[in-house]
């Protein structure tokens, strides 16, 4: 892809910028409910599973393994799940800071869809540990307006790290 | 000498371990301690046949994976010819890593050192500056990558680090009759859906070991969530009811969770569910209908787990089954590896529910899988105490109850479901190899 700046205008750049900020924001302080909000009805929500692979290697993110895998109904099964009192492995609460950067915006087939990608590090601390989890990844939206808006129809996000050094992934990135 | 009293090591203890095992007692430091973690390495991971690899991770010629068994990264490759061989992945002339990549497909492989090259079946067929550098003194033959043992069975790649060790058949002793359940779901057999995912969790790997033996117990609290949100076919009223299966002296055990009322062999498609009929015998017919959940281990460190499970709750269930081990990397500290194995002749739209029901329940952002690991990193940390030094566990659920009789299947059967005795034989396994005699 050359590096050229795309006809995007300033004003959509603004905006999709402003949204993706706070949607992680309402990660951040465990809004679920209004990040949950913020996905289209036929969303897909997916992480593949990386593979350590050789340099010319075909494929480097598994085709079929994910680590999640979800469409908004199941997102919201997850976020249910997070609201009552048995979701033990957010008890007490994951604090996380998600750092989004890099955000570059794209038209698609679509005047009201664009493809936004995005850096995303995500600093997860839990209870009292000093040793954080930090989950670095390249993210891949697709976001369409939705009045003065966006709804996130497809989020992909690829973790750097092959071998995530976490005991879980009870956050989303 | 009291368990408290460590100040001798760990091994002069092992006789009185096991005597309190058989009685139902089992020290909590065995889940965080250097001494047994290094015991383990040498004694157990040393002899015992371990898992390296699902035959169709590799299913070309050329292709080839790396695993480990206990410290040892391994190389597990289809050569030219089909035939599977796993070898140490270390250049014999220097020690070199061969294969630094999780998976690839190579004829040959080539140290990036000083260029020795072998062919995946082992062989050392390339050094360069031969002539002019080794003169006649440089056999070839001699010089081949270290050769790892291995067998299979249903698609399962066992190596073992023990050139005296039992067949694998042997081995297994007869729990090949349970695992059949997730390897022969249909005539074709299963195969992996995907590369598996791993991740190193804070956790002894006996604890996860021990969980999947059959823990029914922990279900409705662990995991009170699935019933809560109506996740799971069976209730908290229930949930005991089933079978506990193990195979005395050897280590390897499953838990057969039934829900009255349930249909036969529920959450499978129909076209499934009649070619079991022919991949399965009448006796596992008899056991396997019947089952809800079967959780089970083929010790050391391999587990299995297959369950109906419906995506969104209320919805139909749908059957996934994962295959995980627990790789130990050092006490109290482990490596996570699963897989979503599916039945190879099923549909293509099956296969993918089931991947995305073992994804939802149990893949690293699995809703079952993070409740167990923030549980099992808690005691893990627990056992590493001091005070904790000188406790032990409870193990006398079941204790004196007699086997079933009428038993269909292989083993020592006993019923409910929610009991220690495939435990007590885990750990009577487990001593009895790190007591060992070199
Ligand atoms: S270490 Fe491999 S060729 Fe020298
Ligand atoms: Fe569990």
């Amino acid at each position: 892809m050359p590096l050229q700046a795309p006809g995007i205008d300033r004003e959509v750049r603004e905006s999709v910028r402003d949204f993706l900020y706070r949607e992680s924001l309402a990660l951040d302080e465990r809004r679920f409910r209004d990040w949950l909000a913020a996905f289209a009805d036929d969303a897909r929500y997916e992480i593949p599973v990386r593979v350590t692979r050789e340099k010319l290697a075909e494929w480097e993110l598994s085709p079929t393994s994910r680590i999640f895998d979800d469409t908004k109904e199941t997102l919201e099964v997850r976020v249910r799940r997070l609201e009552t009192d048995f979701a033990w492995s957010e008890q007490p609460p994951s604090r996380t800071r998600h750092f989004v950067t890099n955000i570059l915006v794209d038209a698609t087939d679509h005047p009201d869809e664009f493809l936004v990608r995005s850096n995303c590090l995500v600093y997860r601390s839990r209870g009292e540990e000093t040793a954080p989890s930090i989950f670095s990844a390249q993210r891949r939206d697709l976001l369409r307006r939705d009045g003065g808006s966006w709804l996130i129809v497809h989020r992909w996000a690829a973790l750097d790290q092959a071998v995530v050094n976490a005991h879980n992934m009870s956050i989303f990135i | 000498m009291s368990a408290a009293d460590n100040s001798q090591g760990i091994t002069p203890m092992l006789a009185e371990i096991r005597e309190g095992i058989a009685q139902g007692r089992v020290p909590a430091r065995i889940f965080n301690d250097q001494e047994i973690f290094d015991l383990e390495r040498r004694k157990l991971f040393g002899k015992a046949w371990c898992f390296l690899a699902h035959e169709s991770e590799i299913p070309r010629p050329g292709d080839y994976v790396t695993r480990s068994i206990a410290d040892n990264s391994i190389i597990v490759a289809r050569d030219e010819h089909g035939n599977i061989c796993a070898h140490l992945n270390m250049c014999r002339h220097r020690g070199n890593m061969m294969c630094k990549s999780e998976m690839g497909n190579a004829s040959h492989f080539r140290c990036s050192y000083h260029g020795w090259v072998y062919k995946n079946s082992g062989e050392l067929v390339g050094v360069p500056y031969f002539k002019e550098g080794y003169d006649t003194r440089l056999d070839r033959k001699q010089w081949g990558l270290v050769e790892v043992r291995t067998e299979s069975y249903a698609g399962l790649v066992f190596g073992t680090l023990d050139p005296q060790a039992p067949s694998l058949d042997e081995y297994l002793g007869g729990f090949q009759f349970y695992l059949d359940i997730y390897l022969k779901q249909g005539l074709g057999g299963s195969e992996v859906h995907g590369p598996p995912d791993h991740w190193v969790a804070e956790t002894d790997w006996k604890i996860c070991a021990e969980n999947f033996s059959g823990d029914g117990y922990h279900t409705p609290v662990a995991h009170q969530f699935g019933f809560h949100l109506g996740y799971f076919p069976s209730s908290g009223a229930t949930h005991s009811e089933g079978w506990a299966v193990h195979i005395p002296g050897k280590g390897h055990s499953i838990g057969l969770g039934h829900t009255p009322g349930m249909p036969p062999f529920f959450g499978y498609p129909d076209d499934l569910v009649e070619q079991m009929h022919e991949s399965l015998s009448p006796q596992q017919l008899e056991v396997f209908s019947k089952t809800r959940t079967a959780v089970g281990s083929v010790f050391p460190n391999l587990s299995f787990l297959i369950q109906p499970f419906s995506l969104v709750p209320g919805e139909p269930g749908v059957r996934f089954c994962t295959m995980r081990l627990w790789h130990p990397l050092g006490p109290g500290r482990m490596e996570m590896w699963s897989w979503c194995l599916v039945p190879k002749g099923a549909s293509d739209e099956y296969k993918e529910e089931a991947y995305k029901a073992y994804t939802l329940a149990f893949g690293q952002a699995g809703t079952f899988e993070q409740d167990d690991f923030e549980n099992w990193t808690k005691v893990t940390r627990a056992a590493g105490g001091s005070l904790a030094q000188g406790l032990e566990f409870p193990y006398v659920m079941g204790l004196d109850r007699p086997p079933l009789e009428d038993w269909p299947g292989p083993g020592h059967a006993v019923s409910p479901y929610v009991t220690d005795t495939n435990f007590r034989n885990l750990w009577g396994t487990w001593a009895d190899y790190l007591a060992r005699e070199d």
